[in-house]
């Protein structure tokens, strides 16, 4: 019984942090349709740059953020801007999938010239020890990376409901030709939005940096996780995916105690078949899935 | 006629290299008047709509707002200069309230007094948007949607108002409402530019009707008179007018 409380626990924390991991890609399909491979080359980017903080100057991983989290949104507009929203709308989600696959290749690539191939990880003394509640061990690690992927996606989900930029881009996300015709310039908004949604790897990244060891080609473990997410949610939706991370995560825990890692990571892509067998638009799409 | 609010002239207009949607259409539309374009489909009806409020741009030719060449801009600028467009099916916001797509409608408006004011002044005409406030606009009928959209596009109080098949998918008693306030729009001074499948109700409606026919205007003239016209009938009506 402690052994489910404690996969359960675990769960819960691991699938915040999916949350997080997962919501810019879901903001990225709902506002240009676009699947951004790329993110989690962008994620380990993030955490390179915290280690690099981190070495150079013996900093808290967490120090780097109002540095990476501009930067990372002045990226997400570029990129947006400058490359996707050139591809041609007719096969625009194809196309986005080569471009991207192509950004991340380049990320790993140049990561691997600057930091070899090696792992690198980022040891904090906070991060090291444990809270036990119950009989239940919770390292505090996954805590905080709990608490900043909280923090994170309640001032996503605040700026997507109550600014004028979240109701121009929820309106772009739902009909962009009635958005363009209430006076709102689109592209611009898609363009933000695509930077929101790098921002969140900005964050994201910093936090997987603390809790995981990381070499230029982690983000290829963690793409099917991520899309898996973001189809169960239903794609678009980035409550939907919220939602389904936690989901994911906390069956992810219990297979991870109960029988082994392997069938844990396996349980992702069991329920990306069973979602596409089922409920193609996602478990918590169709009201849900253009909500945000 | 009353004094032209919108014009397009001699428009030639279409999607990417293919070949062009409108030739040399020219259609004018009059403060408090309501003109309609009927015509088979792929005649370019919705396209000159969308010419119309900047969502396309024209090839060659005028577009004509208020006296002024407005061919090309964008639909935020003809927002700001009154023009209000209501596209095809349903476009409100669906998973928003619609309290928020009506307030959306005023999204260029920065006065939160005024934005106040005409929130207001559209609840007042349009009741059943007043009733559902609070709503997920998504979840409304058919009917109320339309009426969201309508109250939307009048938010900003325009000159003219764009309406593209606005009883497309409504029942009879919705439909009903749907010409109702295109009368009320029209009666209120507000020039309205009409395109309906429904050809029979609309040029009951309009002041004016147009048949397109391969991007250009086949025949105009009084709707009533159009639509007693047998030609009309044979050709787009699928029979003869009665």
């Amino acid at each position: 019984m402690s052994l489910l409380l404690q996969g359960l626990a675990l769960g819960v924390l691991t699938g915040g942090l999916y949350a997080l991991l997962a919501s810019g890609l879901s903001l990225y399909f709902g506002v240009m349709r676009v699947v951004m491979v790329a993110h989690p080359a962008f994620l380990f980017l993030a955490a390179y740059l915290a280690y690099t903080m981190h070495t150079a100057f013996a900093a808290d991983p967490f120090l780097t953020l109002p540095v990476t989290v501009p930067v990372f949104f002045a990226l997400g507009v570029a990129v947006q801007r400058l490359l996707l929203a050139r591809l041609a709308p007719d096969n625009l989600a194809m196309m986005s999938v080569l471009l991207t696959f192509g950004i991340a290749l380049t990320i790993e690539g140049l990561l691997g010239t600057v930091y070899t191939g090696s792992y690198k990880s980022i040891s904090m003394d906070y991060a090291t020890r444990s809270l036990t509640v119950g009989g239940v061990h919770l390292p505090y690690d996954k805590i905080i990376a709990f608490l900043v992927a909280a923090i994170t996606l309640a001032a996503l989900f605040a700026v997507l409901i109550r600014s004028r930029f979240g109701q121009a881009l929820r309106a772009t996300i739902q009909h962009r030709e009635a958005a363009r015709l209430v006076g709102i310039h689109t592209e611009r908004v898609a363009g933000y939005g695509f930077g929101v949604g790098l921002a969140t790897a900005a964050v994201g990244g910093t936090v997987l940096a603390l809790i995981t060891p990381f070499l230029p080609a982690s983000h290829w473990a963690w793409i099917g996780k991520l899309m898996a997410i973001i189809v169960v949610g239903g794609l678009g939706s980035v409550a939907g995916a919220a939602l389904a991370a936690v989901v994911l995560g906390v069956v992810e825990g219990l297979v991870l105690v109960t029988i082994d890692a392997t069938w844990a990571t396996m349980m992702f892509y069991v329920f990306l078949f069973l979602t596409l067998l089922v409920r193609p638009q996602g478990f918590f799409g169709g009201r849900l899935a253009h909500r945000f | 006629m009353s004094e032209a609010v919108l014009s397009l002239e001699d428009v030639e207009a279409g999607y990417g290299r293919a070949a062009p949607v409108l030739r040399g259409l020219s259609v004018t539309v009059g403060a408090g008047q309501v003109v309609c374009l009927v015509g088979p489909n792929g005649a370019g009806k919705s396209t000159a709509l969308k010419v119309a409020s900047g969502l396309l741009a024209p090839r060659s030719g005028r577009v004509v707002l208020a006296g002024r060449d407005v061919a090309g801009l964008s639909p935020q600028r003809l927002l700001g200069l009154g023009l209000a467009h209501v596209p095809q099916g349903h476009s409100v916001f669906r998973e928003m309230t619609v309290a928020e797509n009506v307030r959306l409608g005023g999204y260029t408006v920065r006065d939160p007094a005024r934005l106040a004011e005409r929130v207001e002044a559209v609840k007042e005409l349009f009741p059943v948007v007043a009733e559902r406030w609070g709503s997920m606009a998504g979840l409304l009928s058919g009917g109320q949607q339309k009426q969201v959209e309508f109250a939307r596009a009048l938010m900003l109080e325009p000159k003219v108002v764009l309406l593209d098949e606005p009883s497309m998918g409504l029942d009879p008693r919705a439909t009903r409402v749907v010409f109702d306030q295109i009368d009320l729009m029209r009666r209120t001074g507000v020039a309205v530019l009409l395109v309906e499948q429904n050809a029979r109700r609309a040029l009951e409606t309009a002041d004016v009707g147009c048949v397109l026919d391969l991007g250009r205007v086949h025949i105009s003239g009084p709707a009533r008179d159009l639509a007693a016209d047998p030609r009309l009938g044979r050709l787009y009506l699928g029979g003869a007018a009665t």
